[in-house]
């Protein structure tokens, strides 16, 4: 049963895998197999993107004239709200580390599953219990709040003036989705820290375990504080305990608070795993050893930490006292430094590379410019004489985008194409997957670079109409186009890799000339991953492979030794 | 250090940079004694992002073209270093410095924007679903999404709520302030150039947020005075033959986020052809009743008129049919008795009045619907609020 494929020597195809070890719908619905509970964690999350992709063409499209085109202002509202919390709840923060992470994290630590298989299930299965309330939510009455549920907006429960009836629903449904994002932060947590192969000490770990290790973090402190803000909002539009509710005594700045510092943090549970696919990324497709190991991995901590310590910002014009914005403000930039040394790290990185303009590496390079433009944005807002002007209105909605769509998704992305072979044992084609890119690339930056004029102009977030006269038409046309372009890109990007899945050429091992332990099982792995623990080196050493034509990947050199013979004084 | 090396020169700038300036690519017009501060503050930042943005993408570009592993090419080029101390300081330290003196610039700049000064000119605001109400206690004037100040004084907003969150913004001015339900926010700005601005509230606040909307009047000071002198009067002075036009045009936009002109319904009903309505008795309220009953000898409203006037003053009284209890109760404190008959009389005479004026002759009957009347109702309440 199992071919064990470790020695990439002798490739062969095995024809026992994950895909097909067992078969029926049961026997993946019921799975323990993290590589498949990643799998359908992708599909899950990418249904979703789809539905919160469609929600932001509608939003596009009614924003081309000042009058609006398609729908009425609580329609809009209803657009953009589910927009953001499909986007953030069910699509960014799952994305990255349960659907890849889940796919690759074992697999990278030589293991032959998570250290919980059992709640690893749970946590999918939550997930689609949180986007089923999401789905009730609509049903009961629709949701127009935006995706961060301010109160006494969102505890007003009148009819016309006070919010729409699917509030309870999807709060509840977010609380559930946070139950499944703690699970699977505390299975990584756990796994790293257990399920480690003999050699991989913790300066050997590939980059992208030490992104996920401090997003799950994150996940764990940060996520419990969502789920009780939000199970005290319910609380209080149903009974009206009069936490948030002024009328009953009630502070609905108390609920800012308690809601960023949670959703601070988890702008960072979104973005650290990108940074973390990246750095893998740009190694290996530039086959080049990683610039500054520690630099990276403990920048991932630090920004971990002042993730924490920041959530003010959100703030600067909600009524805190200007001492408490000064000390926001300056906490902020903090987070700036570690974000910095990342970037400059990466491109170090590529100096004397042999870089490869595959889709992955595109999709990398894109990052690093897209995530430079996010990040310096950041400095206008975290500012506080510029914030004033810029808070809430669309240069806020750009540099936002910029971070969660254009770094996030967009390193996910990246990630799926780079772990594609290994996930399906098929490839895409390349030149599809370059034209992809540049859709994506253009559309992008088309839709959103227009916004930091907009904002900075003074168009307001959250308008379904504007003034006819203040100029911002210009750059909504300019953002409509851009965003019909990143559909086409999008769709083609769907198009070419449901193609591969039936027609593409089968994957060898290691396409990439990857020196991580998942480029040493079979594509698509074995069921158990390794039938023994395997042992590793250095990671980011790329020394050691070559080019195999027959495979069409790359292979173990002949002449150096495994790293099972290697010293253990390597690190 | 940094800070003491950069600050003579951003304080001698920032000194300068008070002048009113017209639409730059970043930033709209700037009008307030403090955008020009403010403008410099994110120029100051744009260069810094300018010269990163430019080093990352030109090294980024560089060494993908010029490391470019071409198709068909396997190399492995394992050879370049993979640490080293000296840069990664340099790459830290010199961000750190830029950030702190960004810090600093932006702090100094917002102590100037939060420190009203002691002689300002106070207008208390309330921000409701969806309009701006701009009370001026020291002349007896009640402004509805309008706001008249005086040129090159400090003016200082007392804002409240009586709902939920929403933000006073002037892009023009660069003050932005929420406003709190349960408690007050200030802002302050001096308008250093003459002329209208608009103000948004940016904070979402519900269904009609996007047409949540106001416009800043910055008069000289003389014009500011007599136009105050003559909003404190106006409807005392006034012939009761221009009561109802006055309605229409200075009152009427406290009404028409919810109430249209035009005959469609939104939050609240149409107030086109209400005066008919009223008058037949057959509209119908939610307890299942309808006006009629109300109105017989001896009813409550007996005289009709009486039915408009308390469903200003106590809307909560009687909700008409599919419709909700959603109209603020509070007009009895921003109307005086004669604004509240402008009102009646306004309704009473729709279809005959325009902005500018009566159409027809005075006192004639009834005419059909004025085509007039729909094209003026439609320009009148919309984005752009007639200037007083």
């Amino acid at each position: 049963m199992t071919t064990f494929e470790a020695n990439p020597e002798q490739p062969r195809l095995v024809e026992d895998n994950y895909l097909n070890h067992t078969r029926g719908l049961w026997s993946w619905l019921f799975t323990l197999d993290h590589k498949r509970i990643g799998v359908m964690y992708l599909i899950a999350v990418l249904s979703a993107f789809f539905v919160a992709g469609v929600l932001a063409l509608l939003v596009r499209t009614q924003l081309l004239t000042p009058g609006g085109t398609i729908m009425n202002q609580q329609e809009y509202n209803q657009a953009f709200t589910l927009h953001g919390g499909i986007m953030v709840f069910l699509v960014i923060i799952p994305s990255i580390p349960a659907a890849l992470g889940n796919f690759v994290l074992p697999i990278m630590l030589g293991a032959k599953d998570v250290a919980f298989p059992r709640l690893n299930l749970m946590s999918f299965w939550l997930w689609i219990i949180g986007a089923l309330f999401f789905v009730g939510a609509l049903v009961t009455g629709g949701l127009d709040t935006g995706w961060t549920f301010y109160t006494p907006y969102s505890v007003d429960s009148r009819p016309e003036v006070g919010s729409m009836g699917g509030v309870i629903p999807a709060v509840t449904g977010a609380f559930i989705l946070g139950f499944a994002s703690i699970f699977t932060g505390m299975n990584f947590i756990v796994t790293i820290h257990r399920l480690r192969p003999p050699g991989m000490t913790w300066f050997r770990m590939p980059l992208f375990l030490w992104g996920i290790y401090a997003t799950a973090i994150l996940q764990v402190i940060a996520t419990p504080v969502l789920g009780i803000t939000l199970a005290l909002l319910a609380v209080e539009r149903a009974f009206g305990i009069g936490i948030f509710d002024p009328t009953l005594g009630g502070d609905p700045v108390l609920y800012q608070h308690f809601f960023w510092f949670y959703s601070h943090p988890a702008v960072y549970i979104m973005i650290l795993p990108g940074m973390a696919i990246i750095s893998d990324l740009i190694a290996v497709h530039s086959h080049r050893h990683i610039f500054g190991y520690r630099f990276i991995a403990y920048s991932s901590i630090a920004i971990a930490l002042f993730s924490f310590l920041v959530w003010g910002h959100h703030m600067f014009t909600s009524g805190q006292s200007a001492l408490v914005n000064v000390i926001f403000s300056a906490i902020t930039f903090s987070v700036a430094i570690p974000s910095a040394i990342k970037v400059f790290n990466w491109l170090a990185t590529m100096y004397k590379g042999s870089i490869s303009w595959n889709t992955p590496m595109l999709y990398a390079m894109g990052f690093i410019f897209i995530f430079t433009i996010g990040g310096l944005t950041g400095l206008h807002l975290g500012t506080l004489a510029t914030d004033v002007h810029l808070h809430d209105t669309y240069f806020v909605v750009a540099h936002f985008h910029y971070v969660m769509m254009g770094s996030a998704l967009i390193a996910m992305i990246g990630g799926l194409h780079h772990w594609w072979p290994k996930i399906t044992g098929r490839m895409y084609n390349e030149n599809w997957g370059r034209l992809g890119f540049a859709l994506v690339f253009i559309g992008f930056n088309v839709t959103f670079f227009s916004q930091f004029m907009l904002g900075s102009q003074g168009m307001p977030r959250r308008y379904a109409t504007y003034p006819e006269d203040a100029g911002f038409q210009i750059y909504h046309i300019f953002s409509t186009a851009g965003s019909y372009i990143l559909a086409i890109g999008f769709f083609v990007t769907a198009g070419y890799l449901a193609q591969s899945i039936f027609g593409g050429r089968r994957a060898p091992a290691n396409p990439w000339g990857g020196r991580s332990l998942e480029w040493q099982c079979s594509s698509p792995p074995p069921y158990n991953n390794f039938s023994e623990p395997p042992t590793v080196g250095d990671c980011y050493d790329f020394s050691v492979l070559e080019w195999k034509s027959e495979e069409e990947g790359y292979v173990w050199r002949s002449d150096v030794a495994r790293p099972e013979e290697e010293s253990p004084a390597g690190a | 250090m940094i800070q003491s090396l950069l600050e003579p020169i951003i304080m001698s700038t920032l000194a300068e940079a008070t002048e009113a300036t017209g639409k730059t690519f970043w930033m709209p017009e700037a009008a307030s004694s403090v955008a020009g501060q403010i403008d410099w503050i994110l120029e100051f930042i744009n260069v810094i992002c300018y010269v990163f943005l430019f080093l990352v993408t030109a090294v980024l570009v560089w060494f993908a073209v010029k490391y470019r592993r071409k198709p068909g090419e396997h190399a492995i080029n394992d050879e370049g270093p993979t640490h080293g101390l000296a840069l990664e300081l340099t790459w830290t330290l010199i961000p750190t410095g830029l950030v702190v003196a960004i810090f600093w610039v932006g702090m100094v700049g917002y102590i100037d924007l939060r420190e009203s000064p002691e002689d300002s000119y106070e207008v208390s605001v309330t921000g409701q679903q969806w309009f701006w109400t701009f009370n001026h206690p020291q002349y007896g004037v009640i402004q509805s999404n309008e706001l008249h100040v005086p040129l090159n004084r400090p003016v200082r907003l007392i804002m409240g709520s009586t709902d939920v969150l929403h933000s006073l913004f002037v892009p023009a001015f660069r003050v932005k302030q929420d406003l709190v339900p349960g408690r007050y926010s200030t802002l302050w700005f001096k308008a250093i150039k003459a002329g209208s601005y608009q103000l948004y509230c940016t904070e979402y606040c519900g269904k009609d947020h996007s047409k949540m909307l106001a416009t800043v009047h910055v008069l000289p000071e003389d014009e500011f005075q007599e136009t105050m002198g003559k909003f404190a009067r106006e409807y005392e002075d006034l012939p009761d033959n221009d009561l109802p036009v006055y309605a229409l045009t200075r009152l009427y936009n406290r009404c028409s986020s919810c109430h249209s002109l035009d005959g469609t319904n939104s939050t609240g009903p149409t107030f086109k052809g209400l005066w008919d309505r009223v008058q037949n008795g057959d509209t119908v309220f939610t307890d299942g009743t309808t006006l009629k009953d109300y109105m017989g000898d001896g009813g409550e409203y007996e005289v009709p008129e009486n039915y408009i006037r308390e469903s200003i003053l106590n809307p909560g009284k009687l909700i008409r049919e599919n419709y909700a209890n959603v109209m603020p109760n509070n007009f009895a404190s921003q109307l005086k008795p004669r604004q509240v008959e402008a009102l009646v009389l306004m309704m009473k005479n729709l279809d005959k009045l325009t902005d500018e004026g009566w159409v027809g002759e005075d006192g004639k009957v009834q005419t059909p619907e004025q085509p007039a009347v729909d094209s003026s109702a439609s320009a009148g309440p919309g984005m752009t609020e007639e200037g007083g």
